[in-house]
C-alpha cells in the first residue's frame, strides 16, 4: 500500500467515526437509552420493561436444568405449571394449566390426578396435551440436573410415576412416605414449566433432550418467550401472541445484566431502565424523594441465623443456647443496623410460608441470659464464631452484624473470636459439622413449610440439624409426619407446635428476615414480587 | 534472519511461559483450603450430588492425574469445563475476551493520541504552565485508584451532565452488529450499521478514559524526559542549522528517536491494561475477560481461572512481541543488524 494510499484510508476511517459519532441516534443511558427507531427485534422500546440486575448466576434458560434465581424470575414468564401460586400469595395452591386435581389412596402410592384446560397452545403454535406434561416430568428426571433433585428425592418420582390416560389427563404416582402438599409447591416452581414436547424433539442432538436448544431459547406456554440470551450481557423476553391468558400489556421484558447497585440506582434515577432489582439499604436511602422514582422492600424467603454447634461444650446445653439467643438485640440489627430493610423474625419458617410462626420472645435480656448461663454452670465462654465476607441480605456487610452480636454476647460473658472467610470455605467447614458459632443464611428450595422444617430438624436429612449436631428423633419424625398432612388447618397446627419448640429448644439464632429491595420508575404499575424469586410480568405495566 | 530468529527464541519462550504458568497456577488453586464443590452447589446440595460432582469435575482423582488430563485436553484445544457456567472454558473466553481487547485497545488509543502529545508539549514548554499542567495531570494519573475514577467519571459525565452513557457495551434497544471480531466497533463498521456503531463508540469513552488515564500519564511522562534529553542532543541543533522548520525538527527528529523507550512502555503498559480492565469492567458493567475472571475467582472456578491465567500468559509476550517489532521500525540500527 502507498503512503498516499494508506493516508487516504485512514482519513476514511476517521471520517467515518466522526460521521457515526456526530449522527442521528440515541440519548445516551446508563445502560443505554431508548431509541425506538434502532432496533426492529426490541419489539418496541416504549412498551418494553427494562430491568438491570445481577445475572451473572445464569447457566441456562431450560426449566429442567436451571436453579439460578435470574433464571427462575425471567422463565416463571415463560413456562406454564400445572398449579402454581398467584401473585404474592405462597400459602394457596391455584389451578393453572390443570382445572383441577384430586389425591387419591391408590395403596401403595398417593395418586394425583390432574385434568388439564383445553384449547392451550405453545409460542410455537403446537397444542398443549397431557402428552407435553407427561415429556416435561419425565425430561427433568431424565437429564437429572441441579433441580431435580425436588421430584426424584424430594417427591420420591421415577419416570414412571407419570402417565397420560387422554389428551386432557395426568396421573402421578407419588409414594406415601412423600408430602402431597410440597411436591404440588413443587409443581409450581420452574422445574414444574411443561415445555412443548414437538418442538424440544425436533431439537434434540445427540440424546440431549433438546436442553442445548433451551439453554437459551425457549419452548413453553406462558406470557412470553425468549427472544435471545447474550451472555454476560442481556436476556429479552417477548410477548407471546400465542398466549391464551389475559395478553400483556408491555410488548417485551429485558433483563440487563448491570452488577453494581450504584449504576442501577443512577440509570433509573435517568429513567434509563424501569425496575432496579439489586439495591442495597444506601442507595434505597439515596432514592428517598427522587421524583419519578418510588422504591419498595418486597419479601423474600431468606432466613439469616447463626448456627450453634450442639455437639461443641458448652453448646451442647439447651441453657448455653438459650443464653446467647437471649442476650442478642435484635431491634438493633434490624432498625440500626439494616435500617428497617428486614423483618425481626426468629421461627425457623420464614413470614410468606404457610407454617410461618410469629412469636418473636428474644430481646436483648441480658439479665435473663446470665442467669440461664449460670443454671449452665457456665460464667465464661469463648467460641470461634465463623462467617462469610462480604455483604449480608438485606444491605449490611457480614462482618457488621457479627461485629455487634460479639458486643451483645460480650455483655453476658461469652467471649467470641470473629473469623471471616470465602462462603465456599465456611460451607466446608459447616458441612463436616466442625463449626462452632456458623452465620450464614438458608432459603427454601420451594415454598413449602417442609422445605425449612425438614433440614432444620431432621438429622439424619444430613442438612442444617446435622452441621449444628442437634440430633432430636421426636421433633424430627413430628416434622415428618407434618409433611404428610393434607388437611390445611391440621398441617398449620403441627408447625406452630415445632417451630415452637424449636425457637427454644434448636440450636439456631435466627436474626431477621431479609427483604428484597427494588427501585422502579413512578409509571410502573402492577409489578408484584413473590417471595419465593419472581414476579408475573405480565401483569405489568408502564 | 536475525529478526526470525529472534521471532523462533521468543515463540519457544512464550510455551515455556505457559508450561510455567499452568503448572503454577493449577498447583496454587488446588492447594489452597476452600472448596470449589461448595461454591458451586451452595448450602442444600446433598452427599449424592456433591460426589457426582467431584466425579464429573475429575476432582476425586490425584492431583498429579488431574493436571496431566488438564495438560492433554489444552494440547487438543480443549480448556476444560468451567464449574460456575457449566460451559466450555474456551468458549467463555471466546466470549469476554474480544470486549476487553475492545476496551483496552480504545483505552491505549486514548493513552497514547493523549499522552505522547502532552509529553512532547510539557517538554518544549519545560518550565513553563503547559509543562506543570502536565505533570501535575500526570501525577494524579499515576496515583489515582481506578475503581474511584470510574464512579467519579460515571457520576459527573453520565449522571449529571448526561453526556456519555455510564455503562455496557451497546445502548438497550440498539441490536449488537453481528459478531465477526467480537469488537462491536470493527463489527459495527464492517456491518455498515452507523447506529450501532455510535451508540458503541459512546459506550467506550468513559470507561476507556477511566482505564486509560493511568496509562496516558506514565506515557506523558515517559515521552517528556525522552524529548527533554533528544532535545539536548547534537543531530538536533544540526537539523535547525539546516534551517528546518521547528516543527518538522520536533516530530521527524525529535519524537521519532523519543519514541523509542516510548514504544516499550506501550508494550508494558497493555498488559496492565488488562489487568486495570478487571476493576473497569466491574464499575462499567462490561462483559469482559475481567469481569469474568472475578467471578471466576470468587466462584472458586478453577478451570475458569487457569484458562484466563494462560491467556494472559500469551498476551503479555504478544505485547512484548509487537514492541520488539515496533522497536525494529523505529530503530534502522535493529534492522542492519
Amino acid at each position: 500500500m502507498s503512503s498516499s494510499l494508506r493516508q487516504l484510508s485512514i482519513v476514511f476511517a476517521i471520517a467515518l467515526l466522526v460521521a457515526a459519532a456526530c449522527g442521528p441516534a440515541t440519548t445516551p443511558g446508563a445502560s443505554g437509552s431508548a431509541a425506538p427507531s434502532a432496533s426492529p427485534t426490541a419489539g418496541g422500546a416504549a412498551s418494553t420493561l427494562v430491568i438491570d440486575r445481577d445475572t451473572s448466576d445464569l447457566i441456562s434458560l431450560d426449566p429442567a436444568v436451571l436453579y439460578e434465581f435470574s433464571a427462575v424470575f425471567a422463565t416463571h414468564n415463560v413456562y406454564e405449571t400445572l398449579v402454581k401460586f398467584e401473585g404474592t400469595d405462597l400459602s394457596t395452591i391455584k389451578p393453572s394449566l390443570a382445572t383441577s386435581w384430586d389425591i387419591k389412596d391408590a395403596g401403595s402410592t398417593n395418586d394425583i390426578t390432574f385434568k388439564l384446560k383445553s384449547g392451550v397452545k405453545f409460542a410455537s403454535g403446537n397444542p398443549l396435551t397431557a402428552d407435553d406434561v407427561v415429556y416435561s416430568v419425565q425430561r427433568a428426571i431424565k437429564l437429572n440436573k441441579s433441580p431435580a433433585f425436588l421430584f426424584t428425592d424430594i417427591a420420591g418420582l421415577k419416570a414412571e410415576s407419570i402417565k397420560a390416560t387422554d389428551p386432557t389427563t395426568v396421573v402421578i404416582s407419588l409414594p406415601k412416605t412423600a408430602s402431597a402438599q410440597a411436591f404440588l409447591a413443587i409443581l409450581t416452581f420452574t422445574i414444574g414449566g411443561v415445555v412443548d414436547s414437538k418442538e424440544v424433539k425436533a431439537k434434540e442432538t445427540g440424546g440431549d433432550s433438546g436442553s442445548a436448544y433451551l439453554l437459551d431459547h425457549s419452548a413453553g406456554s406462558g406470557p412470553f418467550f425468549v427472544d435471545h440470551w447474550t451472555k454476560n450481557t442481556e436476556v429479552l423476553l417477548k410477548a407471546n401472541p400465542n398466549y391464551g391468558g389475559t395478553k400483556p400489556t408491555l410488548s417485551g421484558v429485558l433483563f440487563k445484566h448491570v452488577p453494581e447497585p450504584t449504576n442501577q440506582q443512577f440509570a433509573l434515577e435517568k429513567g434509563d431502565i424501569d425496575i432496579a432489582n439489586d439495591l442495597g439499604a444506601e442507595q434505597i436511602a439515596a432514592l428517598q424523594g427522587k421524583s419519578g422514582v418510588t422504591t419498595t422492600a418486597a419479601d423474600s424467603l431468606l432466613l439469616v441465623y447463626v448456627g450453634m454447634n450442639a455437639t461443641v461444650k458448652p453448646l451442647d446445653n439447651v441453657n448455653v443456647r438459650e443464653a446467647l439467643r437471649t442476650a442478642v438485640d435484635y431491634d438493633g440489627i434490624v432498625k440500626d443496623l439494616l435500617k428497617g430493610n428486614v423483618k425481626k423474625v426468629q421461627g425457623i419458617v420464614p413470614k410468606g410460608l404457610a407454617g410461618f410462626n410469629e412469636s418473636t420472645p428474644f430481646q436483648a435480656d441480658v439479665n435473663k441470659a446470665k442467669s440461664l448461663l449460670q443454671q449452665a454452670g457456665q460464667t465464661a465462654v469463648t467460641l470461634d464464631f465463623l462467617i462469610p465476607a462480604g455483604p449480608a441480605p438485606g444491605g449490611a456487610a457480614w462482618s457488621d452484624i457479627a461485629a455487634k452480636l460479639k458486643s451483645d454476647w460480650a455483655k453476658i460473658g461469652v467471649t467470641v473470636n470473629i473469623k471471616q472467610t470465602t462462603t465456599a470455605d465456611l460451607l466446608g467447614t459447616y458441612r463436616a459439622q466442625k463449626g462452632q458459632l456458623v452465620m450464614i443464611n438458608w432459603g427454601p428450595d420451594y415454598p413449602d413449610p417442609d422445605a425449612n422444617v425438614g433440614p432444620f430438624t431432621d438429622y439424619k436429612a444430613k442438612s442444617i440439624g446435622w452441621r449444628n449436631g442437634w440430633d432430636d428423633p421426636a421433633i424430627a419424625q413430628k416434622g415428618r409426619d407434618a409433611a404428610l398432612i393434607t388437611d390445611p388447618a391440621k398441617r398449620a397446627a403441627a408447625y406452630k407446635e415445632i417451630t415452637d419448640y424449636v425457637l427454644h429448644n434448636g440450636p439456631y439464632v435466627v436474626l431477621y428476615q431479609p427483604s428484597e429491595l427494588f427501585g422502579f420508575r413512578s409509571n410502573v404499575k402492577g409489578f408484584n414480587w413473590s417471595a419465593i424469586g419472581w414476579a408475573e410480568l405480565a401483569s405489568v405495566t408502564k | 534472519m536475525r529478526f526470525l530468529g529472534f521471532l523462533t527464541r521468543r515463540i519457544v519462550g512464550i510455551a515455556a511461559v505457559m508450561v510455567g504458568v499452568s503448572i503454577i497456577t493449577f498447583a496454587i488453586s488446588h492447594v489452597i483450603p476452600a472448596d470449589p464443590v461448595a461454591a458451586a452447589l451452595g448450602d442444600h446440595a446433598t452427599d449424592q450430588q456433591i460426589a457426582a460432582f467431584r466425579a464429573e469435575y475429575q476432582l476425586d482423582r490425584p492431583l498429579p492425574e488431574q493436571y496431566l488430563t488438564y495438560v492433554v485436553g489444552l494440547v487438543h484445544g480443549d480448556l476444560g469445563r468451567s464449574i460456575r457456567t457449566r460451559r466450555p472454558v474456551a468458549d467463555d473466553l471466546f466470549d469476554s475476551f474480544p470486549a476487553t481487547i475492545e476496551l483496552s485497545l480504545a483505552a491505549l488509543v486514548v493513552a497514547i493520541l493523549v499522552g505522547i502529545p502532552a509529553g512532547v508539549w510539557s517538554a518544549i514548554s519545560r518550565g513553563r504552565l503547559p509543562d506543570h499542567l502536565v505533570r501535575v495531570g500526570s501525577l494524579i494519573g499515576g496515583s489515582i485508584p481506578v475503581f474511584w475514577l470510574g464512579l467519579i467519571v460515571i457520576g459527573l459525565f453520565y449522571y449529571q451532565l448526561g453526556w456519555f452513557p455510564g455503562g455496557a457495551r451497546i445502548d438497550n434497544f440498539v441490536t449488537p452488529p453481528p459478531s465477526r471480531t467480537g469488537l462491536f466497533v470493527v463489527d459495527s463498521l464492517l456491518a455498515g450499521d452507523l447506529v450501532a456503531l455510535r451508540s458503541s463508540l459512546l459506550h467506550l469513552v468513559l470507561p476507556a478514559v477511566t482505564l486509560g488515564y493511568f496509562s496516558t500519564a506514565v506515557i506523558a511522562r515517559m515521552t517528556r524526559s525522552s524529548m527533554l534529553e533528544v532535545l539536548g542532543q547534537d543531530y538536533m541543533r544540526t537539523a535547525r542549522a539546516k534551517g528546518l522548520q521547528e516543527r518538522l525538527v520536533i516530530l521527524r527528529h525529535g519524537l521519532r528517536n523519543a519514541l523509542i523507550p516510548t514504544v516499550t512502555i506501550i508494550g508494558l503498559t497493555f498488559g496492565s491494561l488488562l489487568s486495570g480492565a478487571v476493576l473497569t469492567e466491574t464499575i462499567f458493567s462490561w462483559p469482559g475477560l475481567g469481569r469474568y475472571a472475578t467471578a471466576a475467582a470468587v466462584a472458586l472456578d478453577f478451570p475458569a481461572v487457569l484458562g484466563v491465567t494462560l491467556l494472559a500468559a500469551i498476551v503479555y509476550p504478544l505485547a512484548n512481541l509487537v514492541v520488539d517489532i515496533a522497536y525494529f521500525w523505529l530503530d534502522p540500527r535493529t534492522q542492519r543488524g
